[in-house]
């Protein structure tokens, strides 16, 4: 225990999000006494679910240097092109709508990695291309229309839980089977990140790319990896988001991709690679989740959101900075 | 000289393969559908580009000097969102119109210095600084409007955006083509304009120079800020209302132009020239996208599409790959 609570972890970046998250949860608690309890707990992960499977993508993109707009489009373009191909083929099959939004995710991950890997486009630059082609592409098939006939093995797992619980008042709440794929992802990537040689040439790239180079590292073939590895997860999630929401929306996840930045920024990730943990993550996204969804439980006008988000990132990119700042002065005394 | 040689070369070449794809572009509408050429869809055109003409001289700055500038369009509607409140808050008397005017280039400005301040002197990434300034400026501008347009505003600042000297000349288009002699000006002819391009050239080096870089740096994105804040005075009075959503396709847009009027995205490098005739041939593109009543969202399409052309000509065309500032981008 003694190691847990050492000057250095308290102090760590991880540790405060962790209290600012424990103050703000004392504070929506004083004014909503609702707020403490299960149901709130299922909800708050029913709400995180999809940013985290994002949020995972983008902390390693950012990790490895790069960075990555384009998810929501990609996310949007699988979900919408796997579900339409489910309903006009007939096909019902829980396997085959995952894979093929995996593939279709993939697909455009890998013209991520092509345009950054072998043609060195910025990496924003090139996301917000393909961001914008699959987003047009998607909005043109759909005409914005969605899909509220979802398969109906697709809409039977939104109907799967692993525990409920009923209320005081009689209301049922109930935590979906799906919180199971963010989870395992979480470990997954960690244990990627930190006890695979792929792990470490990631952060060796997104620390200094020529030095990884010259260590004998396949820099191009890492942000392959990376970019790749991102798309077929954001298929995964595009399709996750069907079941959750028990529709095909073309646009609703759009936009998305400012609250995700947020909540990696938060989460420790420096912004300029290297640097990043999926525990920072999973706490940043914890924050940002409670802080939407409870802005208008404590009196603040939803119209503020956006505001919101922007001021987060701002200020948590800011403290970084200053902090990264201080660490570097200190390092030469 | 050598080098300066090669330069004027490569800037001939951009600029007559610009004019060359201007050209086959009015060729091949005219063929297709003559009303290309008719005095009313020029008119329209020239109505329509210095909205976002004159935010590409913003993005331009900003990429010059190893930067980016995302929040464009949120500086454009926040200023918008402000003057519109102003005027329409106090009668819109012609002092208030003066003072709501004023207020949109200050809202503009500060905009600017916050970002350049960020990129500056805190080095967060611009990229980053820009991207939430974006959601920042348009959340304040929803914070203001609280949803809804504000509109009702008065004849003479619509007639901005949609009036024309002897209806021919778009008065947008005479301030579009005064920024941009102006900025001809400042890039080419102060000090600053050179210390822009040799702080993007290479930052280390100009600071060793003796360059202040956090000046050029807040400088450049208050420039962008305050041509940001005249795009959306001309936006409003297009759209004869205020809202934080307007133009929203327009960062993707300035981008395109800008990098295809050749500026360098690594910085240093870029010419106002270059940038004149993306803005006309996007415009173009746009123009016969609507003749041959192509749905709006294959514009997003295309858009994207040649994004992305553009950058994979470039990066095959330079003998060695773009090298581009990963720290920065």
């Amino acid at each position: 225990m003694r190691s847990i609570f050492s000057k250095k972890n308290l102090t760590k970046n991880e540790m405060f999000v962790v209290y600012i998250i424990i103050a703000l949860s004392v504070v929506i608690s004083l004014a909503n006494s609702a707020f403490l309890s299960l149901s709130t707990v299922f909800g708050t992960s029913r709400s995180m679910l999809i940013t985290m499977i994002f949020a995972l993508c983008e902390m390693a993109i950012i990790v490895s240097g790069g960075i990555d707009v384009s998810f929501p489009a990609i996310a949007s373009f699988s979900l919408y092109f796997t579900v339409t191909a489910m309903n006009k083929a007939h096909i019902d099959n829980l396997i085959f709508a995952f894979v093929l939004a995996g593939v279709l995710g993939l697909l455009w991950g890998t013209i991520n990695a092509v345009l950054i890997g072998k043609f060195k486009i910025p990496a924003l630059i090139a996301t917000l291309g393909t961001s914008s082609v699959a987003n047009g592409a998607t909005l043109v098939y759909s005409q914005g229309i969605e899909i509220s006939n979802i398969p109906s093995s697709l809409d039977a797992v939104s109907q799967k839980f692993l525990f409920s619980v009923t209320n005081s008042m009689g209301g049922k709440s109930s935590l979906t089977v799906l919180v199971i794929l963010p989870i395992v992802l979480c470990f997954f990537v960690h244990w990627v990140l930190k006890h695979t040689m792929l792990g470490r040439k990631i952060y060796a790239i997104g620390g200094d790319a020529n030095a990884a180079r010259i260590t004998g590292i396949n820099v191009v073939r890492t942000q392959f990896i990376v970019y790749m590895a991102a798309g077929l997860l954001t298929g995964i999630a595009g399709i996750t988001n069907v079941i959750l929401m028990r529709n095909a929306n073309p646009s609703n996840l759009m936009g998305a991709e400012m609250m995700v930045i947020a909540a990696v920024v938060i989460g420790g990730t420096r912004i300029t690679g290297g640097h990043g943990t999926v525990v920072g993550t999973v706490l940043g996204v914890l924050l940002i989740t409670l802080v939407f969804n409870n802005l208008i439980m404590l009196g603040v006008p939803n119209y503020w959101q956006s505001f919101a988000v922007g001021a987060i990132i701002v200020l948590g990119t800011a403290i970084t900075s200053l902090r990264a700042k201080r660490i570097a002065l200190s390092a030469k005394i | 000289m050598e080098k300066l040689k090669n330069s004027f070369k490569s800037y001939d070449k951009n600029i007559i393969s610009l004019l060359g794809i201007a050209v086959s572009i009015v060729i091949i509408m005219t063929i297709i559908n003559p009303k290309f050429l008719s005095g009313n869809n020029i008119s329209s055109m020239a109505f329509q580009f210095p909205e976002f003409g004159i935010l590409c001289f913003g993005m331009m700055i900003c990429l010059i000097s190893g930067g980016i500038d995302l929040s464009l369009v949120g500086t454009a509607n926040l200023s918008g969102i402000v003057a519109a409140a102003i005027i329409v808050g106090t009668g819109k008397t012609p002092g208030s119109i003066a003072i709501g005017l004023i207020a949109a280039l200050a809202v503009g400005a500060l905009c600017g210095l916050f970002n350049g301040y960020l990129i500056g002197q805190l080095h967060i990434p611009a990229m980053l600084v820009t991207l939430s300034g974006l959601q920042l400026y348009t959340g304040l501008g929803m914070v203001i409007t609280k949803g809804p347009a504000i509109t009702g505003l008065p004849e003479s600042i619509q007639g901005i955006g949609n009036g024309s000297i002897l209806g021919v000349i778009p008065y947008s288009l005479i301030i579009f083509a005064l920024l941009a002699v102006g900025m001809n000006f400042i890039l080419k002819y102060t000090i600053y304009g050179k210390q822009l391009s040799f702080m993007g050239f290479n930052e280390s080096a100009s600071r060793y120079a003796g360059i202040n870089n956090l000046k050029v740096v807040m400088i450049t994105y208050m420039l962008s800020g305050i041509l940001a804040a005249i795009a959306g005075i001309i936006i409003i009075s297009h759209y004869g209302s205020a809202k934080s959503d307007y133009g929203t396709s327009y960062t993707l847009l300035t981008l395109l132009i800008v990098v295809l009027g050749g500026v360098a995205p690594s910085g240093g490098k870029g010419k106002i020239s270059g940038v004149v005739l993306a803005v006309v041939i996007l415009q173009f593109i746009s123009s016969a996208f609507n003749i041959l009543r192509f749905n709006s969202f294959v514009k997003t399409i295309v858009w994207g599409l040649l994004l992305i052309i553009i950058m994979v000509v470039k990066s095959i065309i330079q003998a060695h790959p773009i090298k581009f500032k990963e720290k920065k981008l």
